[in-house]
């Protein structure tokens, strides 16, 4: 029986770590809890990177968390629940999906912690029926980003250019990517009839399954003239393609974020490009405006950082004031 | 050369299953009855793990130790459990279920479609959940069986086919909004203890009582251990492996069914990769991957080592890339151990 007897050793230990482990709870400081999607893209990496300074030039604490990836929502609303044993002085959270985190934040909620919805992925009419108390929204308008996307492309191929036009949307389903191609589409059926979009496919933020849409794209409409693509990591995907199928020169490719590797390739005259979305910006201001909040100051429900496109010509004229914020 | 005395005079490769709940009928071996101990074994390796993870952790993290915190563990645990349970009666019968993430995702969405869109009233969508789980189940079961398609491949076929309908029945979008009574199921709180918990347990020990005492535990056990045995025992084989595959379904149906009670909504994409999740805590909990030893404990237990481990890390704040890799290594940790306790015991 030397099993349970280690079993019994081991239970010992337990218990014996489980007197060290509650004389030593700590003293509790207001920390703020920051709950990221992911952390392998570059546009929460540069999100992350505000919040750091952000948090910095506010002169607090926060701890941050973040999932495996941005489809991971079980995982990101277990992460939440588990931050709130921490009880964070507010809890900045970027929500998977509408819907996911919505049980826990209404614990946040009856705690009396303030909620911030950072990159605006709440809707605010269901929260409110689920208990939830939205203290403010702050991100990217993501209708204007896939209008200034239309602006662009017609300003580059006149409002009376023909021909076919690809979109690539995000997840299906994912509310995000859907803003960016709804406003992509009206903007350009108002104000360039000419260009048709033939197709409006998912590409899951996938650059790989963007890649191949554009090649199938490609196959039955040879002559495609644009795509807009709801990300970057899908517009560099289309790009490659695109140069692959010998017809980089011929379309006009738009991504939306701004990211490092988008900047790149647009340096590099492949990416022609995107519409830069500020996350360092929406991440800095969002820890001083929940500052702000824990102060007992009044914040607007809704902040929009504005967002800017950026292409060759505006990357080496490098004068841009909201360039320093391009991650 | 000393062979044990308690060699399979049949030269039948019964040996070797330690503390498998394998039993009586075929047993060539001198146990014939298992005791009651021996039925709730589960591998020690696997409880030390757990103790030395819940030590390490209490030392590290001050909020680790909490009630509250042990719930928000097993809450984190109950929708990955329910899932390793379906995994455990297959995998004990040798066969492996691919498609337990995705036929979550297919039961959640058909739940909620039928709650939300049809108007259905709730007790239906909760039937329809589990019976959408186990008809998927049985799908893969004849797959297997009388298609004669290797169980690897006709469940990878099945986790397309569901995570694709699923995607076309909600046409990618979540269906929110589910009946009150469905979401106390995943929200509520008897006794302070959340519903998904109460749930999770209560179906392990269905679950435990099933594989460890019943005929068709025992059966499925058998088959994993030696399939030509189990014939000659006269157990019918093909049969067997279908009812195993209906159950790992209906597990899949009832996680299913935890999961958008939970979250309010059935959403399509719901359990992603869960089945490699699922498989993890399966064999952390001592079950052998081919089969033959199994327990719904065992399986638990590795639930919950996981469960501790990704708590204690986000307590910790540690990065999600850091995370995968504690994971990975505490799997092989455990089997390793496993092994140099078999290598001594064979001596």
């Amino acid at each position: 029986m030397t099993r349970f007897r280690s079993i019994g050793i081991g239970l010992a230990v337990a218990l014996a770590a489980t007197g060290v482990a509650l004389s030593a709870q700590a003293a509790d400081k207001p920390v703020y809890g920051v709950l990221l999607k992911t952390l392998s893209n570059p546009f929460w990496g540069a999100m992350e990177k505000g919040i750091h300074d952000g948090a910095d030039a506010a002169g607090v604490e926060y701890f941050m968390q973040a999932v495996q990836s941005d489809q991971a929502a079980e995982p990101q609303l277990n992460t939440c629940n588990t931050m709130l044993e921490r009880k964070p002085a507010v809890m900045i959270t970027a929500a998977i999906n509408s819907t996911i985190l919505l049980p826990c934040l209404k614990r946040a909620t009856d705690m009396g912690i303030p909620v911030v919805d950072l990159d605006a992925n709440l809707d605010h009419a269901i929260a409110a029926k689920a208990g939830v108390k939205i203290a403010f929204t702050i991100g990217s308008d993501n209708v204007a980003a896939g209008k200034q996307g239309a602006d662009w492309l017609v300003s580059q191929l006149g409002k009376d250019a023909k021909g076919p036009v690809l979109v690539i949307e995000g997840l299906a389903g994912n509310i995000t990517g859907q803003k960016r191609a709804k406003g992509f589409a009206e903007e350009l059926a108002a104000i360039a009839p000419g260009l048709k979009i033939v197709a409006s496919l998912p590409g899951d933020w996938d650059g790989q399954k963007a890649a191949n849409i554009t090649n199938d794209t490609l196959t039955r409409t040879p002559d495609l003239v644009a795509i807009f693509c709801a990300n970057d990591t899908m517009a560099l995907g289309a790009v490659e393609a695109a140069y692959a199928a010998g017809k980089g020169q011929q379309i006009t490719i738009i991504g939306v974020d701004g990211n490092v590797d988008a900047v790149k390739s647009i340096k590099a005259g492949r990416l022609n490009a995107s519409v830069a979305q500020l996350p360092y910006l929406v991440g800095k201001e969002a820890v001083e405006k929940a500052k702000a909040v824990l102060a007992g100051q009044k914040v607007d429900e809704f902040t929009y950082v504005p967002t800017l496109v950026l292409t060759k010509a505006v990357l080496d004229a490098n004068k841009d004031p909201l360039l320093q914020y391009v991650k | 050369m000393t062979l044990p005395a308690t060699a399979s005079p049949a030269g039948l490769p019964l040996a070797g299953n330690g503390e498998a709940t394998l039993s009586t009928e075929t047993a060539t071996r001198p146990s014939l009855a298992p005791s009651w101990w021996s039925r709730l074994a589960v591998r020690f390796e696997s409880l030390v793990v757990l103790a030395i993870l819940i030590v390490v952790l209490s030392v590290l993290s001050p909020y680790f130790l909490s009630i509250s915190n042990f719930l928000n563990i097993l809450l984190a645990t109950a929708v990955i459990g329910v899932l390793a349970y379906g995994a455990t009666f297959v995998i004990a019968a040798a066969g492996i279920d691919l498609s337990l993430g995705s036929v979550l995702g297919l039961s959640g969405v058909v739940g909620a479609l039928s709650i939300n869109q049809v108007g259905l009233p709730w007790p239906f969508g909760i039937v329809l959940c589990l019976v959408t789980g186990a008809a998927c189940g049985l799908i893969n079961g004849l797959l297997n069986t009388r298609a004669g398609i290797p169980a690897f491949i006709a469940t990878l076929g099945m986790l397309g086919v569901a995570r694709g309908l699923a995607l076309v029945l909600t046409n990618g979008v979540p269906v929110y909004g589910l009946a009150d009574p469905v979401v106390y199921l995943g929200q509520g709180r008897p006794f302070g203890i959340p519903t998904p918990v109460i749930i999770f347990l209560a179906v392990g020990a269905i679950a435990h009582f099933v594989l460890a005492y019943t005929r068709f535990g025992k059966y499925a056990l058998v088959i994993g251990d030696n399939e030509s045995a189990a014939r000659a025992m006269g157990v019918r084989v093909e049969r067997h492996r279908v009812s195993l595959y209906v159950v790992s379904g209906t597990m899949a149906g009832i996680a299913g069914l935890l999961f958008i009670a939970r979250v309010n909504s059935g959403d399509p994409t719901a359990g992603l990769n869960y089945e490699l999740t699922a498989i993890t805590a399966t064999i952390l909990g001592g079950t052998n991957l081919f089969g033959g030893r199994a327990t719904i404990i065992g399986t638990l237990i590795g639930a919950l080592i996981m469960g501790v481990l990704q708590n204690g890390l986000n307590l910790l704040a540690v990065s999600s890339f850091y995370q995968q890799m504690a994971i990975g290594s505490v799997l092989i940790l455990a089997v390793w151990l496993d092994q140099l306790n078999r290598r001594r015991r064979m001596r």
